[in-house]
């Protein structure tokens, strides 16, 4: 009793072809078998393996075998690959500028001008002499290993994704709040993208795009990073205190103007909730997406990796925490401000 | 002197549920609100309302949690829409108007004061209280100009740089009162407006309210659950019980004459000495004849301070006078049997409610 069986009592024989005939080797299993002059003994019933693919190809024909089906997507990704590069291309070609042109900017900056004005702005964002200082720290120390410049490019990366991020994520969350059947089909779009691996991201964009442009790390690292500002802000704008819009309407609000009076205002520190989480992604992300030629402390990472060099990897390792506690608490301080000039 | 209707409510229902055009004629046919969430799963929000509120008039709709209250106020200016029936204000239908007209009117014939304040978090007491004249687009300066007036008026001088947060309760809900006043509009909404507050500072905010209203007479609808607050402010007084109108008429009225054992379980706990004022006890006479006046009263005067004038004396006749001109006289011993509810109640209104 096998698959056999029941195609042919399905009368399925002739679209299956015949399969008695073929003495085809398709498994390492028969290739033993045979190599040890054996025959496949016939299987009990109870022996009946699963009805997978590769199981059902052996009794028909027509059925395709796993590997068929698996080289059968790749073709039809592969196929449609050149169509949506015609379109995406340029589409996306002025990320490439905008990494490319920040990158540049900010590597050839002189230290001596770079790392004041990123005090400034610290001391602008926080209010706190305390935490520029620790800046100023982590800045010196940085460029006393000469990991500065590794550094800076990450910053550079990390600056512009989640600029964009928050670019595209703060309009997606907002249309989400507004209403139940965008959110409806956006949150698992965004649980996926949340979910799956990060290497797996790599695959499809690898062939997409080709390694030596700077838009395939930077897709990589915003489809990565916009999912937590994308759900605060709709959080953020479905938590609004329900009496206050009843007030917004009752003196006559137009809905433009409750968005940008009203709800966005009082969404502020769940949304800066979500950059923040939005900045940490993107670090995660940049380290990753040094692997498809992201610069930065994460080529140290990989290198460090690749090579077994064990003292590069700790160093960098730790540059790149010094790099997360940094902007964590500069943008935790931005958030800080928010909430107490809010409530 | 018959004053201008304002708004008038015409046989309004509000039916809450899925489908509630539907069980509509079940509820004009008068079923009860019970089966009607029994047998067809909505909720009986209003039933047949008629109301007419005088221009410069304050009408109070009373009620306990559940009477459909807030529900009645969010009909005036539409944030709740009636199952059906009619609201005209000024002779203008408000079901007709699209959202534009809606908006207008929000925005400058309407405002409203809330329960719970809902003021802007993030926005200092100024533009708090400039809100509807910057939602209609006015100058900067046209706004904190009108809102400071305002301000200051509520007695809130000093504060107008704080944020809502920074206020206390009685703060805040002055700079709700005006915020609503900055509108400029005729109609204010005033959604259990003090009932947040601590008694004493209720008692303030009422007298603000009857105080500012003396020189606006603008037209109030105010909401409570508070029978005494009611008694003190209402120039009309409407009792809404599970949805309907039980009574409405002059407060003096109610109290005196309650046509329904629910309202008269409500006022048995009243102070009617406060309350009661002499000329609804009075007995109407323009004659002086043969009797002996001890002294002349106000007909606005409250029982409370005939009585203190009296000493306690119950063998008295007072001329009750208006502008000098005697209306009437009253007998202290008719005075003292007002003070005793005509049916005093046995059960009070707390076990009516229970069963």
């Amino acid at each position: 009793m096998g698959y056999k069986e029941i195609f042919d009592s399905l009368g399925l024989r002739q679209w299956c072809g015949d399969v008695a005939t073929k003495k085809e080797i398709l498994s390492l299993d028969q290739l033993l078998a045979k190599a040890k002059g054996e025959q496949v003994p016939d299987r009990a019933w109870w022996d009946i393996p699963f009805p997978s693919l590769d199981n059902l190809h052996e009794a028909c024909n027509t059925i395709p075998r796993t590997r068929d089906m698996v080289k059968g997507i790749e073709n039809g990704f592969l196929y449609i690959k050149d169509y949506l590069k015609i379109v995406l291309d340029p589409l996306t070609q002025p990320l490439s500028w905008i990494l490319d042109g920040s990158l540049y900017v900010l590597v050839n900056t002189p230290w001596w001008i770079l790392i004041p004005l990123f005090l400034l702005l610290v001391q602008y964002i926080s209010k706190s002499i305390k935490l520029s200082l620790f800046v100023l720290t982590v800045f010196v120390f940085l460029a006393f290993i000469d990991h500065y410049s590794f550094a800076i490019q990450t910053l550079s990366v990390i600056f512009v994704c989640t600029m964009l991020s928050v670019i595209f994520g703060i309009p997606i969350g907002i249309l989400m709040s507004k209403s139940d059947r965008v959110q409806a089909s956006a949150i698992p779009i965004l649980d996926m993208l949340q979910t799956l691996p990060t290497f797996v991201y790599l695959i499809p964009l690898i062939f997409l795009f080709s390694v030596t442009e700077s838009k395939l790390y930077g897709i990589a690292i915003i489809l990565y990073a916009i999912v937590p500002v994308i759900r605060l802000t709709d959080l953020g704008i479905r938590l609004v205190d329900k009496d206050v819009l009843e007030a917004a309407n009752a003196f006559g609000m137009k809905p433009s103007q409750k968005l940008v009076r009203v709800e966005i205002p009082l969404a502020l520190p769940n949304i800066m909730a979500g950059i923040n989480q939005t900045i940490m992604m993107a670090l995660a992300m940049v380290v990753i997406a040094s692997l498809v030629s992201a610069p930065g402390l994460g080529v140290l990472v990989l290198r460090g990796i690749r090579n077994l060099e064990l003292g590069v990897g700790l160093v960098s390792g730790f540059c790149i925490v010094l790099i997360a506690v940094l902007l964590d608490r500069v943008s935790k301080a931005a958030l800080k401000q928010i909430n107490t000039s809010s409530q | 002197m018959s004053k201008k209707t304002k708004i008038s409510i015409k046989s309004l229902y509000k039916i809450f549920g899925h489908d509630p055009a539907s069980v509509l004629q079940f509820a004009i046919d008068g079923m009860s609100k019970e089966s009607l969430l029994e047998e067809h799963g909505h909720i009986l929000g209003l039933r047949n309302i008629d109301i007419d509120m005088k221009e410069g008039d304050i009408t109070v709709i009373m009620g306990l949690s559940g009477s459909g209250k807030s529900t009645l106020i969010r009909h005036l200016n539409r944030l709740i829409e009636p199952t059906s029936g009619k609201i005209l204000i000024d002779d203008t239908d408000v079901m007709k108007m699209d959202g534009i007209e809606l908006r207008k009117l929000r925005q400058s014939g309407m405002s409203m004061v809330f329960q719970k304040f809902a003021l802007l978090p993030h926005r200092n007491v100024l533009d708090n209280a400039a809100l509807a004249p910057s939602i209609r687009g006015d100058s900067v300066k046209h706004c904190h100009e009108e809102a400071m007036k305002w301000i200051e008026r509520v007695g809130l001088k000093g504060f107008e740089y704080h944020y809502p947060h920074q206020l206390s309760g009685g703060m805040q809900q002055r700079v709700g009162l005006a915020r609503a006043l900055t509108s400029n509009s005729d109609v204010m909404l005033m959604d259990e407006a003090f009932s947040a507050l601590d008694p004493l500072i209720r008692t303030d905010m009422q007298d603000l309210l009857l105080e500012l209203q003396k020189d606006l007479r603008k037209t109030i609808i105010f909401i409570t659950h508070d029978l005494d607050e009611a008694l003190k402010i209402a120039d009309h007084l409407v009792i809404l019980k599970d949805g309907y109108v039980v009574q409405q008429d002059e407060p003096q009225h109610i109290l005196l004459y309650p046509n329904d054992p629910y309202i008269e379980d409500f006022v048995s706990d009243i102070n009617r000495a406060r309350v009661l004022r002499v000329r609804s006890v009075m007995t109407k006479t323009n004659e002086k004849g043969k009797s002996k006046f001890e002294s002349d009263i106000e007909e606005d005067d409250t029982l409370e301070s005939v009585i203190s004038k009296s000493d306690g004396e119950t063998n008295l006749l007072y001329r009750v006078v208006r502008n000098g001109k005697m209306v009437g006289k009253l007998h202290m011993k008719d005075l003292v049997k007002s003070l005793v509810p005509r049916h005093a109640s046995q059960a009070g209104v707390r076990s009516n409610v229970a069963s």
